[in-house]
């Protein structure tokens, strides 16, 4: 239960640090997603079944919160988590690199689904210009904040396992 | 042997989970988006949760952005003195031009009987505290919520212009849509009297900086430049609040209508206070007064003041 508890104080004070003081380098009113890197990270440290747990409430945090259309970052956070901890037994929790390269997959795997979301929505956009004023703003923000984020998640995980085991 | 059949169950169990609850969050997502689904408590719940961290924390980014502002402008006082110089300079000519405008606009309301009907706001000052990354919507969070007298759909605005509408009202938080925001549309008109065109103000998916106006004929006497205003059209929002200027015209790929790209009134990158309208009433009009002038600098009209004071009570009292 405190493992539980300390783990929802992570993701809030990364929510508030994400809606509260990141908007202030905001290039064009996009900032980095910091929830999804600690999805994509949490999937690699713990696996399928608690990445897309961690996904979907990170996600249905966010839309509760944030007043977006209901569901969609749950969803896509809830796949982007599941698909992520496939790959958690093969691959070193000390090894930094493929987490952090894999938040530029998952951020834009995420944009898609969301377009995709929208399209069926029924809101038309032109792909190209929102790709490049959406996207590779995003992308930059996100690999900048992949490394520390996914240090911060390594960390705490790492303190919760220990006292799994005691 | 058996351990391997009960796993194997155990997964199929685990997909049937999983597979129920994408298709239930994908059913949410569209009913929630045609309004037909609201999350009852939990948004409320959530709000009143993380609203005293939200606070805190933009307390601190916004004490830390005060400081690097005044720097800034410390740096940059000397050139900014300058332009202001020369601002106030073409202001007071065209505010000699609005007196006089204004006088002739009194007379000719007393000659024709014309009721004059302004709109007063009551409104509540409130502070941006949160905000998500504008990529597919634009929701912002103020620290305004129904303790404070803010419902849902009542009007957010900045002494600029227009903002947008209150999504949803918490007990000390609320939700503000954006203009930006795809799913927000307002009523507007083009302010130039000549004009007068009537179009809808959406955000755009394309340019999550810039809504665009649409349905407007194609034909109609809309030019790049021209100030928005809301029309009231619709009832949320109230009549003559300055949405933006617009800045380009394209034509729409049905061709018929064309569509108006605007550049908002209100700075949305750099917003920290609001201002939410709590109740629009018509209300007799102020006695008309010369606008403030700042005290102390030597661009102070004292004199002009004075005379403009002096035309006024002149006015006044002959009713």
């Amino acid at each position: 239960m405190r493992k539980f508890g300390r783990l929802a104080l992570f993701v809030i004070a990364l929510y508030v640090l994400q809606t509260s003081l990141l908007p202030m380098i905001a290039y064009r009113g996009i900032s980095p997603d910091l929830m999804l890197l600690v999805t994509v990270s949490f999937a690699f440290l713990r696996g399928v079944r608690q990445g897309g747990l961690m996904g979907f409430s990170v996600g249905l945090l966010q839309d509760l919160a944030s007043g977006t259309f209901l569901g969609i970052n749950a969803f896509t956070r809830m796949l982007l988590g599941m698909f992520f901890g496939r790959f958690s037994d093969r691959v070193f929790k000390e090894q930094f690199f493929l987490p952090v390269t894999a938040s530029i997959t998952a951020i834009i795997a995420n944009y898609f689904i969301l377009a995709l979301l929208m399209v069926l929505l029924g809101y038309r956009f032109n792909l190209v210009s929102s790709l490049q004023t959406m996207l590779i703003p995003m992308l930059i923000y996100q690999l900048a904040f992949a490394y520390p984020v996914h240090r911060f998640t390594y960390e705490l995980d790492k303190k919760l396992s220990e006292k799994e085991k005691h | 042997m058996s351990n391997r059949v009960r796993k194997d169950k155990d997964s199929h169990r685990k997909l049937w989970a999983v597979l129920f609850v994408i298709v239930s969050l994908f059913c949410i997502i569209f009913f929630a988006a045609r309004g037909r689904f609201q999350a009852p408590v939990s948004s409320k719940a959530a709000l009143l949760v993380l609203s005293p961290f939200q606070q805190a924390v933009s307390w601190v980014g916004s004490q830390v952005s005060h400081v690097t502002g005044s720097i800034w402008e410390i740096v940059t006082v000397h050139e900014q003195n300058r332009m202001l110089r020369n601002e106030v300079e073409q202001l007071r000519v065209q505010n000699l031009e609005a007196s006089e405008a204004l006088a002739e606009n009194e007379r000719l309301r007393t000659l024709l009987g014309y009721r004059q009907m302004m709109t007063q706001f009551d409104m509540v000052g409130a502070r941006v505290i949160g905000r998500d990354s504008a990529t597919w919507s634009s929701v912002i969070i103020i620290d305004r919520g129904q303790k404070d007298g803010v419902n849902t759909d009542m009007t957010v605005v900045t002494e600029k212009g227009l903002v947008g509408h209150i999504l949803e009202a918490g007990w000390n938080t609320s939700k503000v849509q954006l203009i930006l925001d795809p799913r927000s549309s307002v009523g507007t008109l083009v302010q130039r009297a000549e004009s007068r065109v009537a179009g809808i103000v959406q955000g755009d998916l394309d340019n999550p900086t810039m809504p665009q106006m649409v349905n407007i004929p194609k034909n109609a006497d809309v030019v790049e430049g021209d100030v928005i205003v809301t029309s009231g059209f619709g009832g949320t929002y109230p009549k003559g609040i300055v949405v933006g200027l617009v800045s380009s015209l394209q034509n729409d790929s049905g061709g018929l209508l064309k569509i108006g790209l605007l550049e908002p009134a209100v700075d949305f990158q750099k917003l920290e206070d609001v201002m939410v309208i709590t109740e629009s009433r018509e209300a007799p009009p102020e006695p008309i007064k010369p606008p403030a002038q700042t005290p102390g600098t030597e661009t102070d009209p004292v004199a002009q003041a004075a005379a403009a004071k002096a035309a006024d009570s002149a006015e006044e009292n002959p009713q």
